[in-house]
Order: structure tokens, then sequence, then C-alpha cells
């Protein structure tokens, strides 16, 4: 049984509203915290990352193709067409990989450990199915003025991994 | 004349976003690098007088590629450019001798400010 933190949720808040803010000035605000038994994005346009180190597991966020545009917007002000057509998905990837960046950060507070991530991988389009590790997750609703960002937690820690593994060699062994 | 820096970043977006702010300071972007194989190779050919690195990449990343540069030119000067600014990797980057550490996301005059003091 997969154990949820709620102390893993605060460092995503904090970071997407540093971030978000920062680097496009869309003001950001914290929406519900649910459960969800596996992760199912919600919206067109989901962007995974992968997290290893004492914590591991994934963070899938998913918003819809009119704040995704307007996030775009923002980042890529006084960029051509061409530009912004070619920088549209990479430029999502970075503000995905800055939130989870600074989330670690936060989340690896005096630790004498590091917490990496993966590149992200995007995934968008319409009648889009994205599978994805089947796994438990924290489902975070983000708000802004363009619509909401939803970020699915679904990390365990180290502790929880190796109970695991050591309770499946167990059973093995029996 | 111009500093030459090679900025590398796998996405084409904040390698943008360097070139922007350093290239109106009077920096001269040499190269780009998508990963840190190709920053090696690069560095290499390019002899930049800077490198502004990024850290998680496919293929090698950041910190190794550093290693490596470091390793064949101790006098490199490297700027480790990144979204994950947790305190040991960033002991260990300037334990290596990286210059400076610039957290993702920043303000051109961050860049900047840790581009032109590693160059002193």
């Amino acid at each position: 049984m997969m154990k949820f933190n709620a102390r893993h949720v605060n460092p995503f808040v904090e970071a997407a509203m540093k971030v978000v803010n920062q680097i496009t000035g869309i003001e950001v605000r914290r929406g519900h915290l649910s459960y969800k038994p596996k992760v199912e994005p919600s919206f067109g346009v989901s962007i995974i990352i992968g997290i290893y180190g004492f914590l591991t597991g994934q963070i899938v966020y998913s918003l819809d193709g009119k704040l995704a545009d307007r996030l775009v917007d923002k980042l890529l002000e006084g960029k051509s067409p061409q530009q912004r057509k070619i920088m549209f998905l990479d430029s999502l990837g970075e503000v995905a990989n800055m939130i989870t960046g600074n989330a670690t950060a936060l989340l690896n507070q005096g630790n004498d450990s590091v917490l990496n991530i993966t590149t992200p991988a995007i995934a968008a389009g319409d009648n889009l199915s994205v599978h994805l590790i089947p796994k438990p997750a924290l489902v975070l609703g983000l708000i802004t003025m363009y619509g909401p960002i939803e970020v699915s937690i679904a990390v365990e820690e180290k502790e929880t991994l190796q109970e695991t593994e050591s309770f499946d060699a167990m059973l093995s062994e029996a | 004349m111009a500093k030459r820096v090679l900025v590398v970043d796998d996405a084409n977006f904040m390698r943008m976003v360097v070139k922007d702010s350093l290239e109106p300071k009077g920096f001269e972007i040499v190269g780009e690098a998508t990963n840190g194989a190709e920053a090696v190779t690069k560095f290499g050919e390019l002899k930049p007088d800077l490198v502004t690195m990024d850290i998680t990449m496919k293929v090698k990343d950041g910190v190794e590629a550093a290693k490596e540069i470091l390793t064949a030119d101790p006098n490199a000067r490297i700027v480790m450019v990144t979204a994950l600014g947790q305190e040991k990797m960033l002991m260990d980057c300037i334990a290596m001798g990286v210059r400076d550490f610039v957290v993702k996301p920043f303000t051109s005059e961050r860049i900047l400010s840790a581009v032109q003091k590693a160059l002193v």
C-alpha cells in the first residue's frame, strides 16, 4: 500500500505560485486537494516529470489548451509565430521543470542528499490518451484566471519502497 | 573583444532566454548544445570563455559534463543554470570548480551578474 504524505504537496503549491508568477505574471491560487487511485490527466496538455532519490515517482501536470496558449503567449512575448510554434511544447515543459525543480529544493531542505528529476515528457492534443505508471496520486488543483492546472503527485518515500521490497522478498521466500 | 559563451540546455526556450539576456550586453554566443555530451565536444572545438550549463539533460547530465570539462581544462569557467536549487548539489558543483549556480527562473540581471563575476 502506497503511503502519502501531505508534506509533499505544499512545496508544489509554493513553487508553482512563485515560478508561474515570476515568468508569466499570471497569479496562481491553491485549489482543492483530492485522491485518485491512479493518475489520469483531466486536460488536453500533459507534462510528466519523474522524481528519484529519497522520493520516487512521477509528477503529472495537466492543463487545457487555452491556458497553455496564454502561458506560451506570456513566455514568448515579442517572438515570431514561427518561433512560438517551434517552442510551444518546449516552453511548457520548461515551466513544469522549473516548478518541479523548485519544489524538490523545498522538499530537500535540511537533507544531506540529492533529489533528481527527469527531463519532461509532454503530450498534447485532443482525444489523446496518456499511459502512466498505475499508481495512486494526490491531485492538487491550482487556479489561474485563464483556467486550472492539475498537479498529480504520485511519489513515495524510499523507506516505504524498501519496506515493500523486503515484504515482497519475504513473501517470495515463503 | 566580446566574451564568447557556449549555452548548454536541452530546452530551446531556455537557450533563447539565456541568449536574450547576454547578447544585448555584448556577449557573443558562439555555440549551443542540447546535452552534456555535445557540451564536452563543443567546448573542445570552440574553446569558449564561459559555459552556461543546465543540469537535467538526456544522454549526459550537466554535472557530469562540467566534471569532464574541468578535468580537461581546470581553468574553464562554468556557470550552472538549473531548476534544481538543492544545497548539496550546489556545494558539490562549487567544490568541483564551477564558478556560480543560477536557479531557474532567473532575471536577466541575475544571470548577467553571475557570468560577469565568473569572467573576472
